[in-house]
């Protein structure tokens, strides 16, 4: 068997950008210890959604849209109506009726077909009873490989990773067996030995020889990848962090080239007359398949926007009805109630200068704290910021070599947090106990302790069943508070410490750090005695997935440490007086103080109470208690999702409670489902409305913007951050076989904390667990592209999308749908394509 | 039977039958038009594995009063022993220690997954189906547990076979999980023709296949075990062991069932995969006098533990590397059958359930765990040295302890070649001893100390808790010394890995443990070739039925 039949013709520099930009198409999946979101299609947004949605089901099987039948609940739920259909014709242009579209929810779901490639040919002709899909074998073959290559944490042994992926394959598979005994490929072996041995050589060998139309080659490599779109991304997520280091990492081309050698080796080397002309006709039928894609699903795509459509209707009705009953915010000192609010006391605007300003994530699950707190007591202003609170920090906790970011994953970090300890000691103290407990942990899993590791101490986990089985005990030790005593816990206060390097931080770094941090807040005058920042975590046990319940702005960390990190910075009297020379007067009256909201069970821890001045006691004791009556009032908001409302109130609290601290919960709380809209606005547009844990809040006054910096800052980092949010959740919906990670009950770590399977192997799982978004009988998100209002003026915001070709290409292919609300003309406005129209 | 009325060991029979009989009853039981019949299910069955575990509480409360015994539930025709025993009609059922320790071990491990699975499952369209062959598992396992007579044995364990089944092809329209169980299917009914062989020899030699007929007949005369009949039915109870519990080369099927809930993995490896290790137990009286099946098991044990547990080290995913440690730790169990160590042997099977059942419960921590140990300093690697000394100084030490423990060495060769593995096992602990802070070096150094006391003192438990058979024979020598040979080489590759991760015998190595030596390659050929599985059709359009039936699956 030769492989170089024929050497490539194309220009190598030019094929190079086209694997390039396949590549590019993969986005990034962050390990399950930092699961952030991400939108999976974060390289396809340079076309509208409904387009990339037929090439994907063309390439990969995939679908965008939710079934008809769904749509149909919807419609007789009365979600969306007639007048919603003829407002998405209208807007979407297509060429079809009102009664078609009633007529397409009745109808049956077409599945068109996808691209065939060399494994879907040989296994079209195979007896695929009694002998493994080659499809199969492939996929599993490679991800297991895959696995063993990326593994940092689960086998103790592994490949010679030298030069990387497809180095590293080569010499497994000069050696591998696998393919010769179990799929009967004699000669495997001798073949891989003559392969190219660089991947990007091999990939321009194969290509030719695989006689791919050269106008075909992008989409093809661009479907390899898809087949394994969990190792792809896995691979996406190494380039990405590598590129936030100044270098670069090519493995995605290592396992494009795999995988194609794959694709290679069999067309040539199974001995079977017939393959190649049906690997023609393959090739010959990829654009009419192309074609079948677009067109089958063009009018699902009407019936998703219709949906769309009856959402931001009534949220841009809600509102304007604010705008109306007040009259436009003019200064600071002079915020007018509006005529709703004043009507009902609990949820009125304070006229004088609030008690307290408590600071949330943007987070949709603050929404409905903050609402609860807001009722609960009036003298409270809320308001919503990214959770990482402008810090672009790496945490190095205690004892510990490594640090970890706590910002958006679009970040590098720049200064590090580090635990200021009472006793110093205690660093190496907690090093040597991890340590300790890791040999510990580790005898029981090598080849010659884990016989009498059981004999001697496995009786023992009989105790460990019960604890946790009655939620007294945790399977393992937190990760945050392992190798601490309660007391050393306790004692433990991470501050802000150097920069990255190690460099001290000087005072005037340290006053421009916080004075951007409090104008992109607008967070600049009226100061109230207590400034709360509440960060935000999950409390979960037994969940590989816990991280992605946790602050995505923080990397997937718990909020805490930038919290207390900078509640502590703007509490130092030297920083406050640079920062009164910037303009930033905060009062000597004022106290920050930093906490975090456990989202499970809506309780609200406070931190550093020991600093803070006698004078300030009662503030933060009526704070304590206003707190409580809000987490009261959000766990009551929460149990109706949960199935638990009709629990008295007693039984309920203990019911969410338990949550936190049982092995078996798949479902300790339902995190950001339902997201569906951002508001960029002050407080007072929202604060008339319940917007039911469906949207995130960032507080902006556009009049103490000068230079509309901030705005141009959230239109290109938190509103991305929204999106990618929004676009997980709607992708893991919509196709959970490929961009979800399926049924939690058969997940599987991989690599210590690379990903999941499911089950035994198949391809690294990204995304959202069903468990996440269904709750057994329907589907608890609603997938909708995410709505963005921004209070600001409308030449303003065109600036940012004139500069931002990324920010363009969101909004004109419709990824994010945009509106402005328009306090002066009292009432909303889209942003589409050809300009502003009334909403 | 109006004799037995007033017996308290006729109440005590009873209690021992309500067993099987709760987990049954409940399995069967139909829901009847109920407003929540997954509720009522779970409820059900909560309260028939509560019960369970009380009564085999009380069974395990009446060994230790009045001691082993027969119960005759009912009998009709002649009585037990005779040649016409076998058309007879009746029911016994017998409790003794071991029976008593496997009863509570099974209730309790079957109490706590269901517990675990009741809010897991949440939410899962299947969970009454769940319930109902979780339950006939349980029916099924006690009810062999408690089996006297060997055509009991085989039909229970036939009936766990077949409920397991369902569970294991719970998300039946998951293909790797019909192959899975299909290739446990295959091995399960070689176990089964295994099984029946050699009961039918025993039946033939005995004149009886019960099993206190049997002991009896051994004891009073034990050359009736080199009758051939009984030799190779020895052989065949030995194979169908190593067969039911995933010993080399039929291993795979074992590794392959995380296509099944966490809960069914769980149930598996702590409560069924082990029933091979069981029945050695039960039947050591014979195996004892049959020296092959011991030298049988004793091969195939350490074979399987040693490669198994080196192949461990190479997975790249929590549950099957848990999977292959379970393969391993049966071998190492079955390899103390075949030396005879028998209390260690029961004190494995159980330590080993319960340590496999969290394992596996609490798989989804494994992140947990990998943030928690990030945060620990590097560890510096420790060279030949350091290993052999420390090795030495294990070897030494755990001999002392066992000659104190254990008195004369050559008393008892088997206990000081299983020392001899303790004295391994403590090497790492102790390697770890010799460097760094002094604090910490103490903190090893009492690691390894309570380790090898809680070893000794645990077997002393055991071997005080259960009566049974110690073997001696000619040909003991030969089978310590295997024993003795493989973990020795098991260690010198242990060694080799830790002092030189990238060296030649690891690069050389690595290969084919990834592969699992391709042990399971052929064996899954064949079982293609020969009798395929049963396979999925092909998927509609996958969105219709995801909406239907979100776990599902992926079906790409």
């Amino acid at each position: 068997m030769n492989l170089a039949l024929r050497t490539p013709v194309r220009d190598p520099a030019e094929l190079d950008r086209v694997v390039d930009r396949a590549c590019a198409r993969i986005a990034p999946t962050w390990p399950l210890d930092r699961f952030i979101a991400v939108n999976p299609l974060w390289g396809f947004v340079d076309e509208p959604l409904p387009q990339v949605s037929a090439r994907l089901a063309s390439l990969a099987g995939s679908r965008f849209v939710m079934p008809r039948s769904w749509y149909r609940e919807q419609w007789e739920a009365g979600r969306f109506g007639p007048a919603h259909l003829r407002e998405a014709i209208a807007q979407t242009g297509a060429r079809c009726s009102e009664e078609d579209l009633v007529a397409l929810l009745v109808s049956p779901d077409v599945a068109s077909p996808r691209r065939a490639l060399v494994t879907d040919v040989l296994d079209a002709r195979r007896d695929t009873v009694h002998g493994m899909a080659w499809c199969d074998f492939v996929a599993h073959s490679l991800s297991q490989f895959c696995a063993a290559h990326f593994d940092e944490g689960q086998s103790k042994l592994g490949p010679d990773r030298t030069g990387g992926l497809f180095p590293s394959w080569r010499r497994m598979a000069e050696q591998d067996w696998s393919p010769v005994l179990l799929m009967g490929f004699q000669g495997y072996r001798a073949a891989v030995r003559r392969l190219p041995s660089n991947a990007r050589a091999l990939i321009h060998f194969a290509l030719e020889n695989l006689e791919v139309p050269e106008a075909e080659h992008e989409s093809y490599l661009t479907s390899l990848l898809l087949r394994m779109n969990g190792w792809a991304s896995w691979c996406a997520y190494r380039r990405w962090q590598a590129r936030l280091a100044g270098g670069t990492d090519d493995q995605i081309v290592d396992l494009l080239a795999l995988r194609l050698a794959w694709e290679w080796l069999l067309l040539i080397g199974i001995p079977d007359p017939e393959t190649a002309p049906r690997w023609r006709a393959a090739i010959s039928a990829w654009p009419a398949l192309d074609h079948s894609a677009e067109a089958s699903l063009a009018l699902d795509w009407v019936l998703q926007r219709a949906l769309e459509i009856a959402y931001q209707e009534e949220l841009c009705r809600g509102l304007a009805k604010g705008l109306r009953a007040g009259a436009p915010i003019g200064s600071a000192g002079a915020r007018p109630r509006s005529a709703e609010a004043a009507s009902n006391d609990a949820q009125t605007r304070p006229a004088q200068a609030p008690s307290v300003q408590a600071a949330f994530c943007i987070d949709v699950r603050s929404e409905v704290f903050r609402r609860a707190l807001e009722g609960a007591s009036p003298g409270v202003e809320t308001l919503g910021f990214a959770g990482f609170f402008g810090l672009p920090i790496e945490y190095q906790p205690l004892g510990s070599p490594e640090a970890r970011p706590q910002l958006p994953g679009l970040l590098a970090p720049a200064l590090r947090a580090t635990d200021r300890a009472a006793d110093a000691g205690l660093a190496e103290r907690r090093g040597g106990r991890i340590d300790f407990a890791r040999g510990w942990k580790q005898l029981r899993s090598t080849s010659i302790s884990g016989f009498s590791f059981v004999e001697a101490l496995g009786l023992l986990f009989a105790g460990d069943l019960i604890g946790n089985s009655l939620g007294w005990t945790r399977p393992v030790p937190h990760p945050e508070r392992g190798g601490l005593g309660r007391a050393e816990q306790a004692g433990r206060k991470p501050r802000l410490a150097t920069t990255v390097a190690g460099a001290e931080i000087d005072a005037e770094a340290r006053a421009d750090l916080a004075a951007g941090i409090l104008r992109a807040m607008s967070l600049t005058r009226d100061y109230a005695r207590i400034v709360a920042l509440f960060g935000h975590g999950s409390d979960t046990v037994n969940n590989p997935h816990s991280a992605g319940l946790d602050c995505g702005a923080c990397c997937g960390q718990t909020g805490e440490v930038n919290a207390r990190a900078l509640a502590a910075l703007l509490n130092d009297s030297d920083l406050r007086s640079r920062l009164a020379a910037r303009g930033l007067a905060i009062p000597e009256t004022t106290h920050f103080v930093a906490g975090l909201h456990h989202t499970t069970d809506d309780a609200i821890s406070l931190y550093d109470l020991d600093e803070v001045p006698a004078s300030h006691r009662d503030d933060i004791e009526a704070l304590r208690q206003a707190l409580r009556e809000a987490g009261r009032r959000a766990r009551a908001e929460r149990a109706r999702a949960l199935g638990l409302a009709s629990l008295p109130e007693a039984e309920r609290d203990r019911a969410i409670r338990a949550r936190t601290s049982i092995w078996s919960e798949t479902r300790p709380e339902w995190g950001l489902a339902g997201n569906a809209a951002f508001i960029v606005a002050p407080r007072e547009r929202s604060r008339h409305l319940d917007l039911g844990g469906r949207s995130f809040l960032h507080e902006y006054r556009w009049e103490q913007d000068e230079g509309f910096g901030v705005l141009e800052l959230i239109m290109t980092a938190p509103m991305i951050v929204t999106h990618w949010i929004n676009f997980q959740y709607y992708a893991s919906t919509v196709d959970n076989g490929r961009y979800g990670s399926g049924n939690k009950v058969l997940h599987n770590v991989v690599g210590g904390h690379l990903g999941v399977f499911e089950g035994n192997g198949g391809d690294l799982r990204i995304g959202l667990p069903l468990q996440s978004l269904h709750d057994g009988r329907r589907w608890v998100h609603t997938p909708l592209r995410i709505s963005v209002f921004i209070d600001a003026p409308r030449p303003a915001i065109d600036a940012i999308i004139e500069k931002h070709a990324l920010v363009r290409q969101l909004i004109e292919n419709e990824w994010i749908f945009l509106f402005q609300i328009d306090a002066e003309g009292g009432g909303v406005q889209a942003r589409r394509r050809n300009g502003w129209f009334p909403a | 039977m109006p004799a037995h009325a007033l017996d308290p060991d006729f109440f005590l029979g009873l209690a021992l039958l309500a067993i099987p009989l709760a987990y049954g009853l409940a399995a069967m039981m139909p829901l009847g038009p109920v407003r929540d019949p997954v509720s009522t299910a779970w409820r059900r069955a909560a309260r028939a594995a509560a019960s369970g575990f009380v009564l085999a509480l009380v069974a395990a409360g009446a060994v230790a009063v009045r001691g082993a015994g027969i119960f005759r539930i009912f009998g009709f025709g002649a009585g037990r022993g005779g040649a016409d025993a076998l058309p007879a009609l009746r029911l016994d059922l017998r409790l003794d220690d071991v029976g008593a320790v496997m009863l509570v071990l099974v209730a309790f491990i079957g109490l706590v997954i269901l517990q675990f699975s009741r809010r897991y499952l949440d939410g899962d369209p299947g969970q009454v189906r769940y319930v109902r062959w979780f339950l006939a598992t349980l029916a099924t396992v006690s009810l062999l547990v408690l089996a006297n007579h060997l055509v009991l044995v085989w039909l229970a364990w036939l009936g766990t076979s077949i409920a397991l089944h369902q569970l294991l092809t719970f998300y039946d329209d998951r293909a790797p999980a019909l192959i899975a169980a299909h290739k446990k299917f295959i091995t399960s009914r070689l176990a089964d023709a295994c099984l029946l062989g050699a009961i039918a020899l025993v039946a033939g030699s005995f004149g009886s296949a019960d099993l206190d007929v049997v002991f009896a007949r051994l004891d009073s005369d034990p050359r009736i075990a080199d009758a051939p009949g009984v030799q190779v039915a020895a052989l065949l109870f030995a194979a169908a062991a190593a067969l039911k519990c995933a010993q080399l080369p039929f291993h795979g099927w074992l590794l392959q069932v995380m296509e099944a809930p966490t809960p069914v993995s769980a149930l598996l490896h702590a409560g069924v995969v082990n029933l091979g290790g069981f029945l050695m137990i039960r039947l050591a009286p014979l195996i004892v006098e049959v020296e092959a099946a011991q030298l049988l098991l004793v091969v195939v044990g350490s074979l399987t533990a040693a490669i198994a547990s080196l192949v461990m080290t190479t997975r790249v995913s929590i549950k099957v590397a848990l999977a292959w440690s379970t393969c391993a730790q049966m071998g190492f169990m079955l390899l103390e059958c075949g030396l005879g160590a028998w209390s260690l042997a029961l004190l494995h099977l159980v330590a080993h359930s319960l340590y496999k059942a969290h394992a596996f419960l609490s798989s989804g921590s494994a992140v947990d765990v990998w943030r928690l140990q990030q945060q620990a300093p590097p560890v510096a690697k420790s060279g030949l040295g350091a290993w052999i000394g420390a090795g030495l100084v294990c070897l030494v030490g755990v001999a002392g302890f066992a000659r104190v423990v254990l008195g004369e060495p050559l008393a008892a060769p088997a206990s000081f070649a299983l020392a001899g593995v303790v004295a391994v096992a403590l090497t790492p602990l102790v390697v770890r001893a010799l460097r760094g802070a002094l604090a910490n070096r103490l903190r090893w150094l009492a690691a390894a100390l309570v380790l090898a006391a809680a070893y000794f003192g645990w077997h002393a438990v055991f071997e005080h808790l259960v009566a049974l058979p110690s073997g001696a024979s000619a040909m003991l020598g030969l089978r310590v010394a295997i024993v003795v040979l493989v973990f020795g080489l098991t260690f010198a590759v242990h060694v080799a890995m830790e002092v030189r991760p990238n060296g030649r015998i690891a690069r050389t190595l690595y290969g084919p443990l990834f592969a699992g030596l391709y042990l399971d390659e052929l064996f899954t050929r064949l079982t293609f070739r020969v009798w395929p599985a049963r396979r999925v059709e092909a998927p509609p359009p996958p969105q219709t039925l995801t909406l239907e039936s979100p776990f599902a699956g992926d079906r790409s």
